[in-house]
């Protein structure tokens, strides 16, 4: 399924979790360097939070 | 006589008139969580300062708020899997906890089949609360929806789930089972329902993008409290007329939603999300007990013996040689798979085993990582580059280094990265750059972690411009199960086996120059 991380369009299986993409983003030492994943109304999700078609998350 | 008739007859139509009755108004609260999956205790996220969640900790704020106003407790789903916690019990120490707390519904997630349906049918028989699933056909037990009376308001919570359930888990998991649309489940439950609730609720687990597309195309749902993408919704946000609310995960949240109810309807409402912490109050002292019994259970359950080991098992030298550690565990994820072959990152083990007695608690310190079993179809070409990829970075002692299955390679260490892949062969043939071949990896691989992309990329749709010969190479995703971790599979081998010996086979052989 396609999701997007920071606009960047990502392939990911269904199954995967906000984690997986983040990691597929390359952008997974951000986290640990003190950033949260956001959707794109603002609200913090969870990193084993699902992935569903068309989500956009955003790491900052 | 007349004169006085006609006033006594005005006196008497105001004194035998119906007092009008004041506006019904009553004030209730709705309480909720989503994705707890069986985080009971504290813990910290991500290197967090201090413990956050612990379920016993959750329903002592719970109480306090169901002592201020009429409550409901309602669940947004995947609460009975996932930490260890409940996974070693399958959710039964999840169902006895939510039992004391006294919830009043969950809706299933999709993770509540993850332990199968004869499972479920348990925990289900189990709960003192209805499970909903309004658009789940197939599944006897589960109810469409929960009509209650609260504070004198009729409360209907119709629960759905997303219908990615069917793909999300292993198909065994929901055999026989349909999951239909949830907007033309809830029209139709807002229909069937519409004389019998005052406050229609949809106890949603599908996400916030449908939630909200289920919120603009269905009319008359009042509140959708939702689960799935655990969303931290700090404040409730209305689409279409309907508030929308979710708890983030884990236990770290509790949410309030208020509503006041006058006239037929809700006109007027306030929610937050209650942070969960030690640090915010005591905890409740019979879910405390329920925590700890399980916790104990889990304990008496990781120190079990699954088999024995005749040999030492190397979890060490996995990032620089093949050790019969990462064979053995590569060979449970071919044959899991029913793959060609196999490859894992060698990072992905992290502790040896020694001879002896394995206990469960060493199988899962070898492998600690949540991390399931995957197959791709890679081409013979991709094949190669991912084990040019695994042995590019031998300096760094880098995870990346593959332990395999079905498979043997040579490679130079002297040569440049990129071209130290030397002879391949799969099934004991040689590789073949045109060939297809069926490679079995795990999540994190998939996901292009250690930097395997050609995984990840493997799954990418064909470019733009691509030919009949890429589209019709069928597709390219031949097995995935989240719903098993891949140490359970190798703790189903040990039991299995009872004894083994895996030795060294020459899988991966260095040529020196």
């Amino acid at each position: 399924m396609r999701v997007y991380v920071n606009d960047q369009p990502l392939e990911l299986l269904p199954g995967m979790t906000v984690k997986h993409a983040v990691l597929r983003a390359g952008r997974l030492e951000e986290l640990q360097g003190g950033k949260k994943v956001y959707d794109e109304w603002g609200h913090e999700v969870g990193l084993d939070g699902a992935l569903v078609v068309d989500l956009k998350l955003y790491v900052r | 006589m007349k004169r006085f008739l006609f006033p006594a007859f005005i006196l008497a139509l105001v004194l035998l008139a119906p007092v009008p009755s004041p506006a019904r108004q009553e004030s209730i609260r709705i309480l909720y969580v989503n994705d707890f999956h069986g985080f009971a205790q504290p813990h910290r996220p991500g290197g967090a300062p201090a413990p956050l969640g612990g379920i016993a900790y959750l329903d002592a704020q719970a109480d306090r708020l169901r002592r201020e106003k009429p409550s409901l407790l309602l669940a947004a789903g995947d609460m009975l899997q996932g930490h260890n916690w409940a996974n070693l019990t399958r959710g039964k120490g999840v169902v006895e906890l939510m039992n004391a707390m006294k919830f009043d519904a969950m809706v299933v997630g999709n993770h509540e089949f993850d332990f199968g349906q004869e499972v479920l049918r348990k925990r289900l028989a189990e709960a003192r609360f209805p499970f909903l699933g309004a658009n789940v056909d197939g599944f006897p037990g589960l109810k469409p929806y929960l009509l209650k009376t609260v504070g004198g308001v009729r409360v209907a919570v119709i629960g759905v789930v997303t219908p990615e359930t069917a793909v999300a888990t292993h198909p065994r998991n929901v055999a026989g089972l349909t999951f239909r649309s949830t907007e033309d489940t809830v029209r139709q439950c807002l229909k069937d329902l519409r004389d019998q609730a005052d406050i229609f609720v949809v106890l949603s687990h599908q996400g916030l993008p449908a939630d909200r597309a289920l919120a603009q195309k269905v009319p008359g749902i009042d509140v959708i409290v939702g689960g799935h993408t655990h969303t931290k919704i700090d404040m409730p946000v209305v689409v279409g007329g309907t508030i929308i609310v979710q708890a983030w995960e884990h236990a770290k949240a509790l949410g309030v939603l208020d509503l006041l109810f006058k006239d037929g309807k809700v006109v007027w409402f306030n929610g937050f999300l209650q942070e969960i912490s030690p640090a915010a109050g005591a905890p409740d002292l019979q879910v405390e007990k329920i925590v700890a019994h399980y916790a104990r259970q889990v304990d008496q359950s990781l120190s079990q013996a699954v088999g024995k080991t005749q040999v030492d098992l190397d979890g060490e030298q996995v990032r620089r040689r093949e050790t019969n550690l990462g064979d053995l565990v590569a060979d449970v994820l071919k044959r899991a798979t029913g793959a060609d072959c196999a490859l894992i990152n060698g990072g992905s083990i992290r502790a040896s085993i020694p001879k002896g007695t394995v206990r469960l608690k060493e199988l899962y310190n070898a492998l600690p990582y949540d991390n399931y079993a995957v197959a791709v179809r890679l081409s013979g070409r991709e094949v190669r580059e991912a084990l040019e990829h695994g042995v590019s970075a031998l300096e760094e002692n880098s995870g990346r280094f593959p332990q395999v299955s079905g498979l043997t390679f040579t490679y130079s260490p002297a040569a440049p990265p990129g071209a130290r892949v030397r002879e391949v062969t799969v099934r004991g043939q040689p590789l073949n750059p045109e060939g297809q071949y069926v490679v079995a990896t795990n999540d994190f691989i998939a996901a292009g972690g250690d930097g395997y992309t050609v995984f990840a990329e493997a799954l990418d749709p064909p470019a733009e411009g691509a030919g009949p010969e890429d589209l019709l190479k069928g597709p390219r995703l031949v097995f995935s199960d989240p719903s098993r971790w891949l140490r359970d599979l190798v703790a189903d081998y040990f039991r299995a086996h009872k004894k083994v010996s895996p030795r060294v086979t020459g899988r991966i052989k260095l040529e020196v120059d």
